[in-house]
């Protein structure tokens, strides 16, 4: 019984991870028609921005992570404009662009930290336990601050003046142009928002698990998944399959062994690509 | 872009006939680096077929490390014991990851846009994790070491010069191969690409012309594997890691995915840039992206398409100064 819940709690910790990175994704998708192929790269840097503030420059955790989240958001922003922009209705430009811009991006970190993993921990070490129950602080840690991203996000997208425009630019972007909604000032904010979840994402979870250039392909993959589950542009969609898919994860490295549960992972995905491509919930904002 | 059959059915000529200097190479020179580039270049050209083909009915596939894995398994699986003859493996290599995808495709290709290229990124996903657990059949992590080189009529393709030129050879067979489907089937991939409801409206068959393509796009990839597994003489997931199509990607559309030169001379341009800074080996994944940057921000047709369509202007500016104006014509009749 403690197993399978301590194994709830982690699987509920990899999901709000997973939930971090993959409404980034899927808001920038939902929203500009862009699928991201940089997102990875931005939750690299968020975790070396992180690392460089606390383990390099002394600063505090809390002060890196916030502002590793800020800066990644500014590069975000700034690519967004620089590259991305101007070719936002090409869907297959903005995928080669944000290929280009992911591979300097690792580039810069292998040249900056080195292609080997960099020591960057937790600042919190220990576990809660409670009646043969065992959950990590800093799982623990991590699933309150993901909750209050998600929370933001929510907050952000579907409770203010901003987020309906966003959500309006989604939904026909031509028509929330002619209503005076500027695409110009929207896009690269949207993009900065969700650069800036991947590289809190970036700040908080490297720390635990690994900190090293090429790690943003596997959560791309990762991405990748809890949006085809979810629905591609959907938010709610994400953050529900992500629970999902931590879960899974999480009891099946217990229960299966790790390859095995990600095989049946993969296999769920196929299936719902190709019965449902829409995703589990709701409709996608957006054709692909 | 205009398209001009004739000029295609040219440039892709030239595509091929650009990749013969690879197979003469290793037996004029025995320069380390020539050779190096010479193998490079031609497993990098196989596999950007697979791109190719798919690209050319408006698909981006991203299933090539995938088929590149079941072709370089096949050929080491057969290799290993004892069928080594280059023509079966060549045929193996090409016919077993064509078998996959002939189901694959009744399925995947129900898919287009962003969901085609995620299920194709998964099938690469399924496949390396299939790999190691199937340890008996794959070596699982370990691979399969010291496969045995292809064999022509009972002679050993092993010393180096004739390991290049089995590997330039695979890679002439999959241009060969690419030009004859995509030039077979131009009328249906073009219109599929331009407007795929129409073309349906049309008559034209989406189902089969894109299995097709995908089982062809298979079977090109195939060869590039049996390539890479015949020259390092090892089978190993890592050789054909999900992400390396990124570089496939990036070579097809520097150079210009419309044409069979395009992904020759993206192939060649990339990896010869890459060997020459391979002082600053960090570097080189970063000059990719730049590369890509610049190519899809000043040349989005690539470089072979931007050197057709300044020929086109060219062409019709100097057709247009040729011609005399209508002022000239009503002056000539009064």
């Amino acid at each position: 019984m403690e197993t399978i819940v301590s194994t709830g709690v982690i699987g509920i910790s990899i999901g709000a991870q997973y939930a971090l990175i993959s409404i980034g994704f899927t808001l920038i998708f939902g929203i500009m028609g862009v699928v991201n192929f940089a997102h990875g790269a931005f939750y690299i840097i968020g975790g070396y921005f992180a690392y460089t503030l606390t383990s390099l420059l002394g600063a505090p955790f809390i002060f890196a992570v916030v502002l590793a989240t800020f800066l990644t958001a500014l590069v975000g922003y700034f690519v967004e404009i620089i590259v991305v922009e101007k070719y936002v209705s090409d869907h297959m430009a903005t995928m080669l662009l944000t290929l280009g811009v992911y591979q300097i991006m690792v580039t810069g970190a292998t040249l900056a930290y080195g292609a080997e993993p960099v020591d960057f921990r937790f600042p919190i070490s220990g576990a809660l336990r409670w009646h043969g129950y065992f959950v990590p602080y800093s799982t623990l840690v991590v699933l309150v601050v993901c909750a209050v991203a998600i929370v933001s996000i929510y907050y952000l997208v579907f409770m203010t003046r901003y987020g309906i425009a966003l959500r309006a630019m989604a939904d026909d972007g031509a028509v929330a142009r002619a209503q005076g909604i500027p695409a110009a000032r929207m896009f690269p904010m949207a993009f900065a928002i969700a650069t800036g979840l991947a590289g809190l994402t970036g700040a908080i979870v490297t720390p635990i698990l690994v900190l090293e250039p090429q790690g943003g392909e596997a959560i791309l993959g990762k991405a990748f998944i809890v949006v085809i589950l979810g629905g591609l542009g959907s938010v709610t969609g994400a953050t529900a399959s992500a629970f999902i898919v931590g879960l899974i994860e999480a009891y099946s490295s217990v229960y299966l062994g790790g390859s095995k549960g990600a095989l049946a992972l993969f296999v769920l995905v196929v299936l719902i690509l190709l019965v449902r491509p829409q995703g589990l919930i709701g409709s996608s904002a957006r054709k692909a | 872009m205009v398209s001009d059959r004739r000029r295609d059915f040219k440039l892709d000529l030239w595509g091929i006939v650009l990749l013969v200097p690879l197979l003469i190479s290793p037996f004029v020179t025995k320069d380390v680096l020539i050779s190096s580039l010479t193998y490079q270049i031609s497993i990098g050209v196989a596999a950007t077929m697979g791109i190719y083909v798919m690209l050319r009915m408006g698909l981006l596939s991203f299933s090539v490390p995938s088929f590149m894995t079941i072709g370089g398994y096949a050929a080491a699986i057969s290799a290993t014991a004892g069928w080594t003859d280059i023509f079966f493996l060549t045929a193996i290599s090409f016919v077993a990851p064509a078998l996959v995808a002939a189901p694959l495709g009744a399925i995947v290709l129900r898919l287009k846009g962003i969901y085609f290229i995620f299920i194709t990124f998964i099938f690469n996903e399924i496949l390396q994790i299939l790999l190691f657990e199937t340890p008996d059949l794959t070596g699982g992590a370990n691979g399969i070491p010291g496969v045995p080189p292809a064999t022509l009529f009972g002679h050993e393709l092993a010393a180096q010069p004739q390991l290049v030129a089995v590997t330039a050879a695979l890679a002439i067979v999959a241009a060969l191969i690419t030009f004859v489907v995509t030039h077979r089937f131009r009328a249906e991939f073009t219109s599929i690409e331009e407007n795929e409801t129409l073309a349906e409206s049309l008559g034209v068959a989406l189902w089969k012309y894109r299995t097709i393509g995908f089982i062809a796009s298979a079977g090109v990839s195939g060869l590039a594997g049996f390539a890479l597994v015949n020259m390092l003489s090892t089978a190993h997931p890592s050789l054909f890691a999900s992400w390396s199509v990124n570089s496939y990607i990036a070579y097809a559309f520097v150079g210009g995915r419309g044409t069979l030169l395009g992904v020759a001379v993206g192939s060649a341009l990339l990896i010869a840039v890459t060997n020459y800074f391979s002082a600053f080996a960090n570097l080189s994944a970063g000059l990719f992206g730049v590369l890509l940057i610049v190519v899809m921000m000043l040349a989005p047709s690539g470089i072979v398409g931007s050197f057709v369509k300044l020929a086109d202007y060219i062409r019709s500016r100097s057709v247009t100064r040729s011609a005399p104006s209508i002022k000239e014509k009503q002056n000539e009749f009064g």
